[in-house]
């Protein structure tokens, strides 16, 4: 009998077109099942940046779940000329967990979160790569340039990203002249941007 | 106008991060409709907010989340089976039966040779998986390193840091320690000339709020006496007056239990 069941088991044909666009277009029809392959491929670097940012597994849980929820209901509107998938949930969640993120401390003078929705903008861009999913290597190119800045740059760099703070915010929480933040964060940056086209120009080589 | 440009382009790395004031990315945005170069600095930046939203260690979320996830999708999210045809048998099935049946004991010898192919499979398989369970130990390890350090630096730049010195108590009057405590984001904890440890024992960091102090984590000294942790800890503890150090046994205790070895008043 098991050779029969061997021999109905659909399951081989099926599962060598796993690119995004199927699985969007699998989550617009409203096909469940693909709301599960949505999660198995993305909820481990969505729980992951959401964690760096809230430090709370209980919190970076309820944003993961947000943030599922949230691209289950809107997968029909997703726009392809956005970016990738992964890049949109990322930015979702980042949004998210930075709203989080001020709502948990008690500063009055904080940004109102209506600004947060400006960042979804400049990182959804007009260009297709801009909060795309880059490839891996890219991803290692960051970290590692990241790992080789000078901390005082990348402590800027990282309250701003991780945080959500803006350069006077930076400068008040580290106590230092607004004018040497942002220095430090535009050194930062073009350094490791500089470091990312050099880790294109030697893989694509 | 290229006065403005290179006065604006400068803004671009600050804009990617979403760090700027309201004024400046509304002044940077009106520049950005018009400018080329600039919105290729943009995209050229974005592929590093891309690459720093995946440059954070990565940490596989509890099983339980993705039920918990899916269900909220949609309460069951495992499709009905269609329903089984049931095949009605007549006499005039009877030729193709017997030809099945012919092609069924083909195949079953097939099976056989089959079988004992997936079997050495599963044995590569399993070595495999074995390889790949040292490698995933190896990452954690690496991950967990780069957490601790992340935690640090968020303990160290925290706006609400407190500075604490340990002095020995009169068990142990040559150690010293230091720590660094925020509430919302935990504390780094030094300490150097600890005695050595008896067996099963560990020493355990304390945060003494008023009756109840509150366990912050557990460190174990090295050869030389020295020992630190990075520890999260509760944020709603109430307001703590010290923060103290016991010996306790092996994994911690709910409260203190031992003497204290070191002590310092917040």
């Amino acid at each position: 009998m098991w050779l029969v069941a061997a021999l109905s088991r659909p399951g081989a044909d099926r599962g060598a077109d796993t690119g995004d666009g199927n699985l969007l277009a699998r989550l617009t029809a409203g096909d469940s099942s693909a709301a599960a392959d949505l999660y198995d491929r993305y909820a481990r670097i969505v729980y992951s940046l959401v964690l760096r940012i809230l430090q709370s597994e209980a919190e970076a849980e309820d944003i993961v779940q947000d943030v599922f929820v949230q691209a289950w209901q809107q997968a029909a509107r997703y726009d392809h000329g956005r970016g990738s998938v992964a890049g949109w949930l990322l930015t979702m969640a980042r949004t998210r967990a930075i709203d989080r993120l001020r709502a948990r401390s008690v500063r009055p003078e904080g940004r109102a979160s209506v600004d947060m929705e400006h960042v979804e903008r400049s990182l959804a861009g007009p260009a297709d790569v801009v909060g795309g999913l880059i490839a891996h290597e890219e991803a290692d190119a960051v970290r590692r340039a990241l790992a080789e800045l000078p901390l005082l740059q990348r402590v800027a760099i990282e309250l701003a990203y991780f945080e959500g703070l803006s350069q006077r915010e930076v400068a008040e929480r580290l106590d230092e002249p607004l004018g040497t933040i942002k220095t430090r964060i535009r050194t930062g940056m073009l350094r490791l941007r500089d470091a990312l086209a050099g880790a294109v120009t030697e893989g694509g080589s | 106008m290229n006065g403005a440009h290179d006065e604006l382009v400068s803004l671009a790395p600050a804009y990617v991060l979403g760090a700027l004031e309201p004024d400046e990315r509304r002044a940077f945005e009106r520049h950005l409709e018009t400018c080329e170069i600039c919105a290729g600095e943009v995209q050229a930046l974005g592929r590093v907010t891309a690459g720093l939203a995946q440059s954070v260690p990565l940490v596989t979320p509890r099983p339980e989340l993705r039920s918990r996830v899916l269900d909220a999708i949609a309460p069951s999210h495992v499709r009905p089976m269609k329903d089984v045809v049931t095949p009605r048998w007549t006499m005039g099935n009877w030729l193709a039966y017997a030809a099945l049946v012919a092609l069924v004991t083909g195949m079953s010898l097939y099976a056989i040779n089959l079988r004992s192919r997936i079997e050495s499979l599963e044995a590569r398989l399993e070595q495999a998986s074995v390889r790949l369970l040292a490698a995933d130990r190896a990452v954690a390890d690496a991950q967990r390193v780069s957490f601790e350090m992340q935690s640090a630096m968020a303990v160290l730049t925290a706006p609400d840091l407190v500075r604490v010195e340990l002095k020995g108590a009169p068990a142990a009057p040559q150690a010293i320690g230091r720590a660094l405590w925020s509430r919302q984001s935990g504390m780094v904890f030094t300490a150097a000339n600890m005695p050595p440890l008896p067996a099963g024992r560990v020493y355990q960091v304390w945060l003494v709020a008023g009756a109840a102090p509150v366990s912050a984590g557990l460190i174990a000294p090295d050869d030389m006496g020295r020992s630190s942790g990075v520890f999260r800890t509760a944020p709603d503890v109430g307001a703590p007056v010290m923060v103290a150090v016991t010996i306790e046994p092996a994994g911690g205790v709910p409260a203190p239990t031992g003497a204290f070895y070191l002590i310092g008043k917040i």
